[in-house]
């Protein structure tokens, strides 16, 4: 029985701990996947990159001396640039067409190659390491957990409440629930759906971005990283339901404390492996994920 | 005199056509009549084509020949069911690496290999098609593309079937077509116009199965999704037969490859194999069947042309994309039409 808990308390809790933060980041490159498609209906397939574009831009801002903090705070900005270009100038002239919804797929999956290609170009292959803003360990009843990973854990948590507020709280959030439920009958009521469209788009981008700054001093930044991180989110945006924002996070914090605690019995990559059988199962018993989507409900 | 049943079939004697005239017809639906001169010409070129090139050129044909296959299941999906698939390189890494396994442990016979990557992938593709194909839509691009991510991640990760390396030493077999007749593949030629042969076998075979009512149902499936169901036909049932042909389509690229290569590798499976396939579709034609393939050759000879002056193919194929999804919407082949279509007129 001591055994057990301590087993627990040492063992399971920390990794569980670690899920959760690994969890906090992916519920961030979810949720802006899932809001674009929920008012877009655009599978934004270059996501991942714009989550790698975040880590290799806060390594050049810091390199360039804005410090981490600045990066932190200009990244996400950057991010929502690129991607308010990627939607004005590739995006919107797709959404007309009636099968718009793998015209852009294909699209990103092109702007994807290319962003990848782009950053070695840029950045080269090498991983480089980002230097954490401030060390230190804080310890609850001999649990070890270091500063900096409780503070992504905190920012993703206030990110994901601001979200919420904003979609179901405010004015914006109403006007995007129902743009996303019936565009047509929005715009005739005056408001510019381009407005809207373009708006989701670049919080979206800017919310990987976000996550790419705030996960770099933990993992590093690599060229794969996006692509990685991508699939990985897309099991979270399938089992929560596609344009789902409660299901995006649900199933974030879900999935990543599978693959954390799957990991503690076999090898990672196997724990990965995992988190797609644990989507494929979501699918055979709810074809439509387990959530409803923006806009209703 | 007239025959009778010429004159006034009975139901279910509708006149034979001969088989040559059969051949014709695969290659000439209705929609695509003026592209049959484009597609004889084609064959032409690829005939002489190792006759005036060398021998890298050669192999290069041949393995854009092969990648050709995966290109025309992604068109047979897209093009005929309307699903993306973005997985399709999972049935071509599948069947190189079963084939490159049974030649290394278990048999040397061609045919007996192919039976088993016929059934393995027919297995495989029908439990995989169930699940992508009830969850509709944009999911079935989102589970393929994962699949296709899953099987690439465990074979680089069992380190039985090679890892990272993949598998290495596959001997070159000769494949017995009749007693006493083979073709040895260590020569380059015979195994050019295999692939060729093969290729344009297997291409009019498709034709000729989507040129039925089968492939009637299909394309109403992908025009008209909603309305399918009160006709009395099952869309499900289709969808899932043309998601287990595509698949079988791609594997034969894939029992080929490890042959001809002498390896395989993870990157077979995985996403770069896919997206080239879907990239070459879209370049050469989205429905046209004949466009793939073509699109097939250009992609590699032109990444092959590009990859002696940059290593940023990868670039170069995004950029395509985009161009071609912005821009040309009909690939290659639909301006090819058109064109010709135009050309003579009013005559179809």
């Amino acid at each position: 029985m001591q055994d057990l808990v301590s087993y627990l308390h040492f063992v399971v809790l920390p990794q569980m701990i670690d899920a959760l933060i690994i969890g906090a980041a992916l519920a961030l490159v979810a949720l802006g996947l899932t809001m674009i498609f929920g008012l877009l209906d655009v599978i934004n397939l270059a996501h991942g990159d714009l989550y790698m574009l975040g880590g290799y831009a806060a390594f050049t801002l810091i390199g360039w001396g804005a410090g981490y903090w600045g990066a932190l705070v200009l990244v996400p900005v950057v991010v929502a640039i690129v991607g308010w270009g990627l939607e004005e100038l590739g995006i919107r002239p797709l959404l007309p067409r009636s099968d718009r919804a793998i015209v852009t797929l294909l699209l990103t999956f092109g702007v994807s190659l290319m962003l990848r290609d782009v950053a070695q170009v840029i950045w080269g292959t090498d991983t480089h390491a980002i230097e954490a803003p401030f060390t230190g360990i804080a310890s609850f009843m001999q649990v070890f957990v270091p500063g900096y990973r409780l503070f992504v854990l905190g920012v993703g948590m206030l990110v994901i409440l601001a979200t919420w507020w904003l979609v179901y709280r405010t004015r914006i959030g109403a006007v995007l629930r129902a743009a996303a439920a019936d565009p047509p009958m929005v715009a005739s009521l005056g408001i510019p759906i381009r407005w809207v469209h373009g708006f989701t788009f670049m919080y979206g981008c800017g919310l990987a971005g976000l996550a790419g700054v705030l996960l770099s001093p933990i993992y590093a930044v690599f060229p794969t990283m996006g692509h990685d991180f991508l699939v990985m989110a897309f099991a979270v945006v399938i089992v929560g339901g596609m344009g789902s924002i409660v299901g995006a996070v649900v199933a974030a914090l879900v999935l990543a404390q599978v693959q954390g605690l799957a990991s503690l019995w076999i090898p990672p990559v196997w724990a990965e492996t995992l988190v797609y059988g644990v989507m494929l199962l979501v699918l055979v018993v709810r074809p439509g994920g387990l959530f409803n989507r923006f806009g209703e409900a | 005199m007239v025959r009778a049943d010429v004159a006034n079939p009975l139901p279910g004697q509708v006149r034979r056509r001969s088989v040559g005239q059969r051949l014709m017809r695969a290659l000439e639906p209705a929609d695509m009549r003026p592209l049959r001169g484009f597609g004889l010409a084609m064959l032409v070129v690829a005939a002489v084509f190792p006759w005036v090139a060398g021998a890298f050129y050669t192999r290069l044909a041949i393995e854009s020949l092969l990648l050709g296959t995966v290109a025309l299941s992604v068109d047979v999906l897209l093009g005929y069911a309307g699903l993306l698939s973005l997985g399709q390189a999972a049935y071509f890494g599948l069947a190189a690496y079963i084939s490159a396994l049974m030649y290394l442990h278990v048999t040397q016979s061609f045919w007996l290999v192919m039976l088993a990557v016929v059934i393995a992938v027919g297995l495989f593709s029908f439990l995989l098609g169930i699940v992508a194909i009830r969850a509709k839509g944009v999911y079935f691009a989102l589970i393929t593309f994962s699949a296709a991510e899953i099987l690439s991640k465990i074979a680089h990760n069992t380190r039985e079937i090679g890892g990272s390396d993949g598998l290495i030493g596959i001997p070159v077999p000769s494949i017995p077509l009749l007693p006493g007749i083979g073709i040895d593949l260590h020569s380059d030629l015979a195994f050019y116009y295999f692939v060729l042969v093969g290729l344009v076998l297997l291409y009019l075979g498709v034709r000729r199965i989507l040129d039925t009512a089968f492939g009637s149902v299909l394309r109403a499936i992908r025009d008209n999704p909603e309305r399918v169901p009160y006709l009395g036909y099952n869309p499900f049932w289709y969808k899932l037969s043309a998601y287990v042909l595509s698949a079988q389509i791609a594997a034969l690229g894939g029992l080929i490859y490890p042959l001809l290569r002498g390896f395989v590798a993870p990157h077979l499976l995985g996403f770069e194999v896919s997206t080239k396939a879907v990239v070459v579709s879209l370049v050469g034609g989205i429905g046209t069947l004949l466009g793939p393939l073509v699109g097939s050759v250009i992609i590699t000879f032109l990444e092959s042309f590009v990859g002696s002056y940059t290593e940023r193919h990868l670039f170069v194929l995004g950029a395509i994309f985009v161009v071609f999804v912005l821009f040309l919407p009909d690939g290659l082949l639909g301006l090819t039409r058109r064109a010709l279509a135009k050309r003579s007129g009013g005559r179809q």
